[in-house]
């Protein structure tokens, strides 16, 4: 058995007497797709904060990779190889499509600031590289033909795309995605996982998603691990959630009935802390 | 047709000079949400510490022999040095550990640095008491008319100066990969950091240039009233700081263009002001701009107007 490439153990965090998350661990093996599911309000983006590093878990640790990571500053996990994108989409609107994913590129590159102000060669090779590397992220997203605008007048669905692929430009080893697929048509789910499934294997990415829509998340999933109140109530196979009856109560609040096929998902800019 | 040329000229002296000021304020408000009080003594110890280099150099107070040409130039960049330094130095010390405080923190605190920065500044050691008069480092003549507008070379060398440093900071900000970097981190910091950017550099580097063109300022102010070099705490920094300020917000707070935009739309305002209706009411004029701005575009000239979602 190899040493997972995300290894979560035992996080915390409570907002003044609201106990947020409750040690909640988490192995990855590298390549897994796997999900993280729950009602609203169980914790599920404050797990995703936490990882980030947006808070410091109060116990626990969190190693990615083999490299101990919990504490650091987020600009320092995303350069070790964890990025998310935003459940309330969080784009830089005043920037151009293309820009939103260059300014991604940046924590891989290798030239610093000096080198960015005296304009050596080096630098504007890896300018050039970058933008290779950018233009060619936006052609998987199908948003090159977008590349100039400003991210702000993009519709919808593009800018939730965009969001995925300024997330695959800062070249993570683990993708977080918060709710990719909130407020989209059945239509556009599937071809969200269709994508999701392809940058997967051409990246060699491990993905953690959280999703309200059971019928995607079991469908794309290896694994699920279900969170309610911040305590993780169950983890397994897409079937063996299903069935299991604390989930069951969790979502349903009563026993004898399944979890929705499809539940609805919250408005995209429900008001919430940052990010 | 003389006067209003001449009005023109002096208003775009004038105006760039403030421009590069606004553009201070303009910056650390895009990014941090908060007004940087303590920039116009950031401006003031710009212009005190030109003054400083230059007389210690021993050139020549007003009237004295002519200085070296390049006389002129090291004390533009020994003032943008120092206050680069200085500002990189308020940010780390005072702001950064205040960066998750609540806003109004970050104000006061703002303040206490200005008046300490007021106050330091008229130790004996340093700046002392009273007003100077700075050495003259550019030639006080006019370098050539055009129907009969003169054209001073200290105009000439505001404006040019004003308008080098902003073409770099433009190129800087919307050409270069710390330019693209601060955007970034002025849209939204968190989700900046989140993407890999080193917010507190890019921050830290915020401050260094808009300290630096704060300097510059000082610097161009001294050369263009070389009489007018205020003891430190004296109210004309901080009226001059708050013109500057209402040019950021007349562009349109946290807009780079906005700041350059508005400085020269106050420096005219006050020109033609002062040369067609009367030149005591200087002040008047560029705070009735600001209302009426306000009034008609609250988000300032270039600001994009967001609505507050509920
Ligand atoms: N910064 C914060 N301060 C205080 N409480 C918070 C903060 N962040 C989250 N919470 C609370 O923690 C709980 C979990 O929130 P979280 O956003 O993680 O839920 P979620 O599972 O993502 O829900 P949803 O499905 O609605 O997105 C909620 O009660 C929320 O109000
Ligand atoms: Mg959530």
């Amino acid at each position: 058995m190899t040493a997972p490439i995300l290894d979560v153990r035992a996080i915390s965090i409570a907002f003044g007497g609201l106990k947020a998350v409750t040690d909640f661990s988490l192995s990855l093996p590298a390549g897994a797709l796997q999900g993280l599911i729950g009602p609203n309000g169980a914790g599920k983006t404050t797990v995703f904060n936490l990882l980030t590093g947006v808070y410091r878990p109060q116990t626990g640790e969190i190693h990615l990779d083999g490299r101990r990571v919990d504490g650091l500053k987020p600009n320092r996990i995303a350069a070790a190889g964890l990025a998310r994108t935003f459940q309330n989409i969080r784009l830089f609107g005043d920037l151009t499509v293309l820009d939103n994913v260059r300014v991604a590129c940046h924590v891989r590159a290798e030239t610093g600031l000096a080198a960015a102000i005296f304009r050596t060669r080096a630098h504007y090779g890896e300018e050039a590289a970058i933008r290779e590397r950018a233009l060619s992220l936006l052609e998987i997203f199908g948003l090159s033909h977008r590349a100039g605008e400003y991210a702000r007048n993009l519709p919808y669905g593009d800018q939730r795309r965009l969001e995925i692929a300024r997330a695959l430009a800062t070249g993570p080893k683990v993708l977080l995605l918060d709710e990719p697929a909130a407020g989209m048509n059945p239509q556009e789910k599937r071809a969200l996982a269709d994508l999701i499934a392809l940058v997967r294997r051409q990246f060699g990415l491990t993905v953690l998603l959280i999703e309200h829509d059971m019928g995607l998340v079991m469908n794309i999933c290896e694994a699920i691990t279900v969170i309610d109140h911040g305590v993780t109530i169950a983890r397994g196979t897409p079937a063996e959630v299903q069935a299991d009856p604390a989930v069951i109560e969790a979502y349903l609040g009563a026993p004898d009935e399944p979890p929705p096929a499809s539940a609805p998902a919250p408005a995209p800019d429900s008001a919430k802390a940052d990010p | 047709m003389t006067k209003l040329l001449q009005t023109l000229f002096d208003g775009l002296a004038v105006g760039s000079l403030y421009a590069l000021i606004a553009l201070g304020y303009t910056m650390v408000y895009g990014i941090l949400q908060f007004i940087n009080f303590a920039h116009s003594d950031v401006f003031m110890t710009g212009a005190w510490v030109a003054y400083v280099v230059a007389a210690t150099a021993g050139w020549a107070a007003l009237g004295g022999d002519a200085p070296p040409l390049y006389a002129g130039l090291f004390t533009l960049f020994a003032s943008m040095l120092f206050c680069a330094i200085l500002g990189f130095g308020i940010e780390r010390l005072a702001y950064r550990p205040l960066r998750k405080a609540p806003r109004l923190n970050v104000l006061i605190t703002a303040i206490g640095i200005s008046l300490f920065l007021e106050n330091i500044g008229q130790r004996p050691e340093l700046f002392g008491t009273q007003p100077q008069k700075m050495p003259q480092l550019l030639p006080d003549t006019t370098l050539f008319t055009i129907a009969d507008v003169n054209f001073r070379v200290v105009d000439l060398t505001v404006i040019a100066v004003a308008l080098v440093l902003m073409a770099v900071l433009q190129w800087l900000v919307f050409h270069t990969r710390l330019g693209r970097a601060m955007r970034a981190v002025s849209h939204n910091f968190s989700v900046a950091s989140l993407m890999g950017i080193n917010v507190d550099a890019v921050i830290s580097f915020t401050f260094v240039v808009g300290s630096a063109m704060a300097a510059a300022a000082g610097f161009l102010y001294v050369m263009k009233y070389p009489g007018a070099l205020k003891q430190p705490a004296d109210s004309t920094w901080i009226l001059l700081g708050l013109k500057c300020f209402v040019a950021a917000v007349i562009g349109g707070i946290g807009n780079v263009r906005g700041a350059m935009l508005g400085g020269v739309l106050i420096g005219l305002m006050e020109m033609f002001g002062a040369a067609y209706l009367s030149p005591h009411m200087r002040d008047i004029y560029v705070f009735s701009l600001l209302i009426i701005v306000l009034l008609v575009r609250p988000a300032g000239l270039l600001g994009r107007a967001t609505v507050e979602k509920v």
